[in-house]
């Protein structure tokens, strides 16, 4: 039993010492001649892991972007680090990356309260973030010089999904069910601020708490208002249970959702089937579009990562980092953060798989577009509505 | 020799010339710690020693009294949400809001245990298991707490501002020292504890309660006593977790959080301080740096990513790191049932025979 014991202690500290981290270039700027690196957090394991595949997309872009020669002769090292959603760890891979890596810019990044944690770190540090997947007033406003947002308010998004279901749909009776958090009432803001200017009232609005799992109660209430058309502002899971509930009570509203829940293969799965119909907002091209440059996406992924499921959260990381390789392209040979983000605050109307992008130094928030897709058959893509613009965003320069 | 000749001796901080020489050596290894390490170890040092404080803590509960704990994030989340809500509202100075929450913590130790009077083994860990998940969802559900968005700590400040008196710690180095200082106070704190009657009546009630109770010790104030001071441990190093962090929501403090606690604990060596501070460290350690960057390693990463590749999916790789940290845990558990406890009195006893 000794030899044993002390067996296994030494195996242990083998590992360990094997494991010891590799020192890596030394912290800032975050570039040489040879590369340029840039990197992302997100959550591989754990409760969130599905959205994973959001830090993984960006590695697509960037491999082809080294395919194709670099940027101006530099390669782009990406980093991806497994935070496994949990706020401290993200502080910790962050760190790391930046203090042992030396960091040029973070791309993405899942996760808001993850976020939140290491938003003030990466500019204490100089490091450019450019496009967060989630969308929090608090990156944006008030400006943060080094944080460049893509991802297009709720509040947004919901006022240009409201303003289609009257104008198209000829719908007034409307319900409003959302997730009791700063999502759900940023989308519900945004719906009434629309209502408002056509003088409709929503006929219900109904909060729920993440992690419910009995909604008769509300799907009830929302058919007992009469609307025709239900706002859904709540978490795949949430979505799911309510259009069940909904299903067994003999009540069929038009559904309208967030691009939150906008991956359809995944929904339609999950919900049986029952998620065809639904209306939600786009932030992205759908995967399934021949839309050239998703095409060579599609071509792409193909190729580096067979693997993968080309989905709308695999898409929305090569989303995430277009207008970064683009500015990247613009500042030339002569690289320097400051050039950067030169680049970053003269981005106009850039548009790749996403919507038109606009930064200047007063906004950061670069976009107030989605487009709005249905639900098809077999979890298909139908584009209802292209990119359009919320003329009521507030936060705009007039 | 060892020898006692009166109970006091027992409780000295120090037993011997030796052991003091190398606690200073390692105090002053600790101080001087910041500076060889680059400000990301001091960071994970910060986390460490957050967790050190409540592994100590908890393990006055589990390893010493014989209770179970699945509830001890919610604890973290009262000292947390309780520190940085008692400063950013009342303005109260943060050694005064940090005791607060420690206490009011401590005050929902000693409400859990009430029923822990008449609960044991799975059904107490399903009563604290149920407090822990409530704690996170009544924090989620109010507005006051930043609903599930989560809070901004304020700045760290140690002095009385309203005062004049203003000592701002704004870098994870001047964090350190203070969270070392508190983690000290508290690790010897819970020693001398231990040693004690308070600590000689836990001890009774692990090994037989009954013939405690027979022996005069109370029941109800031993064991309520015991989750109010380890909910007191958790209180305090949520309090500085949370300056660690600076935002934080709900969410941080769920279950896994609480078996993570559990397993530091048991993975250090059940019923001894050190123990708790090794498990502690040595979980940490692993949880949040262990093969993070696998594929960049020299030679061992290479052959990982292929064997990710060839037989586990997409994200096989990133699951190295819980695969190994099973495994590390199962190990040690397996063969060292006293925890690197053991390990480290196999050591000691080796040492102390050496040559022979």
């Amino acid at each position: 039993m000794k030899g044993t014991r002390s067996t296994v202690f030494w195996l242990l500290a083998l590992i360990l010492v094997l494991m010891l981290p590799v020192q890596g270039h030394a912290g800032a700027p975050g570039f040489d001649k040879k590369e340029i690196r840039i990197a992302q957090w997100g959550p591989q394991t754990g409760p969130a892991a599905p959205w994973g595949s959001v830090a993984r997309g960006s590695d697509l872009i960037f491999q082809m972007v080294n395919e194709e020669g670099g940027i101006h002769g530099r390669k782009v090292k990406y980093f991806i680090r497994d935070d496994q959603y949990n706020p401290a760890q993200t502080k910790a891979v962050v760190k790391e990356l930046v203090e042992r890596r030396g960091i040029f810019a973070f791309v993405g990044g899942v996760g808001a309260a993850c976020g939140m944690a290491v938003k003030d770190y990466l500019a204490e540090n100089k490091v450019v973030w450019v496009g967060p997947s989630t969308a929090i007033n608090e990156y944006v406003f008030p400006v943060n010089p080094y944080l460049f947002g893509i991802y297009p308010l709720y509040e947004d998004e919901a006022s240009v999904l409201a303003k289609y279901v009257v104008e198209e749909l000829k719908v007034k009776k409307i319900g409003f069910f959302y997730q009791n958090d700063s999502y759900g009432k940023s989308g519900l803001d945004g719906c009434k601020k629309r209502l408002a200017t056509y003088d409709i009232d929503l006929a219900e609005e109904i909060s729920v708490e993440p992690g419910e799992k009995d909604l008769s109660s509300q799907m009830l209430r929302l058919k007992n208002s009469g609307a025709e058309v239900v706002f859904l502002w709540v978490n795949p899971t949430s979505a799911t249970i309510a259009l069940k509930t909904c299903a067994t009570i003999g009540f069929k509203p038009q559904w309208v959702s967030s691009n939150t829940l906008s991956d359809f293969p995944l929904m339609n799965t999950i919900t049986g089937g029952l998620w065809e119909g639904v209306i939600t907002g786009g932030f992205g091209i759908p995967p399934d579009s021949d839309h050239p440059l998703i095409v060579k996406y599609r071509e792409a992924a193909k190729k580096y990562a067979p693997e993968e499921r080309c989905g709308t959260f695999y898409l929305a990381g090569v989303l995430f980092a277009e207008p970064l390789i683009d500015a990247l392209q613009r500042v030339g040979p002569d690289l320097s953060t400051e050039a950067f983000l030169n680049a970053l605050n003269t981005t106009k109307d850039y548009q790749g798989i996403g919507p038109k992008i606009t930064w200047t130094p007063e906004v950061h928030q670069g976009t107030d577009s989605i487009q709005i897709q249905q639900c098809g058959p077999g979890g298909s893509y139908i584009l209802l509505q292209d990119w359009v613009q919320n003329e009521l965003a507030t936060w705009k320069p007039k | 020799m060892d020898m006692k000749r009166d109970y006091y001796e027992d409780i000295e901080v120090f037993s011997s010339g030796t052991v003091l020489f190398w606690s200073i050596a390692l105090f002053v290894f600790l101080f001087t710690l910041p500076l060889y390490l680059s400000s990301y170890n001091i960071y994970l040092f910060n986390i460490i020693l957050v967790h050190v404080i409540l592994a100590v803590g908890l393990n006055i509960l589990v390893g010493y009294t014989g209770q179970i704990s699945l509830g001890h994030a919610g604890f973290f989340a009262i000292g947390a949400y309780g520190t940085a809500l008692l400063m950013t509202h009342l303005g109260l100075p943060f050694f005064v809001s940090i005791i607060a929450a420690g206490l009011i913590a401590a005050f929902f130790g000693f409400i859990i245990g009430l029923p822990a009077l008449r609960l044991e083994g799975p059904y107490l860990a399903i009563a604290t298991l149920g407090f822990g998940l409530t704690i996170m969802h009544i924090i989620g559900r109010w507005d006051i707490f930043g609903g599930r968005m989560g809070i901004q700590a304020p700045p760290l400040d140690i002095g009385i501002p309203q005062w004049g008196l203003s000592a701002l710690l704004d870098s994870d180095v001047k964090m350190y020292y203070l969270i070392l200082v508190i983690a000290i106070v508290m690790v010897i704190g819970a020693r001398n504890m231990m040693k004690t009657r308070i600590g000689r009546a836990f001890v009774a009630i692990r090994d037989d309660d009954i013939a405690a109770e027979v022996m005069g010790v109370n029941l109800l104030t031993f064991k309520t006593l015991s989750f109010a001071v380890s909910a007191f441990y958790a209180g305090v190093a949520g309090g500085l977790f949370g300056f660690v962090l600076g935002f934080f929501d709900p969410f941080t403090f769920n279950l896994i959080l609480s078996i993570i606690f559990l397993v530091m604990i048991v993975v250090g060596g059940l019923g001894s301080v050190l123990g708790a501070v090794m498990g502690a460290s040595l979980i940490t350690y692993l949880q949040y740096d262990l093969l993070k960057n696998v594929d960049e390693m020299p030679y061992l990463g290479d052959a990982l990513v292929w064997f990710s590749r060839k037989f586990f999916t997409v994200i096989g790789l990133e699951n190295f790191n819980s695969i190994m940290l099973g495994l590390i845990m199962l190990g040690i558990v397996i063969f060292e049932p006293l925890g690197m406890f053991g390990i480290w009195i196999r050591i000691k006893k080796y040492w102390k025979t050496w040559p022979f």
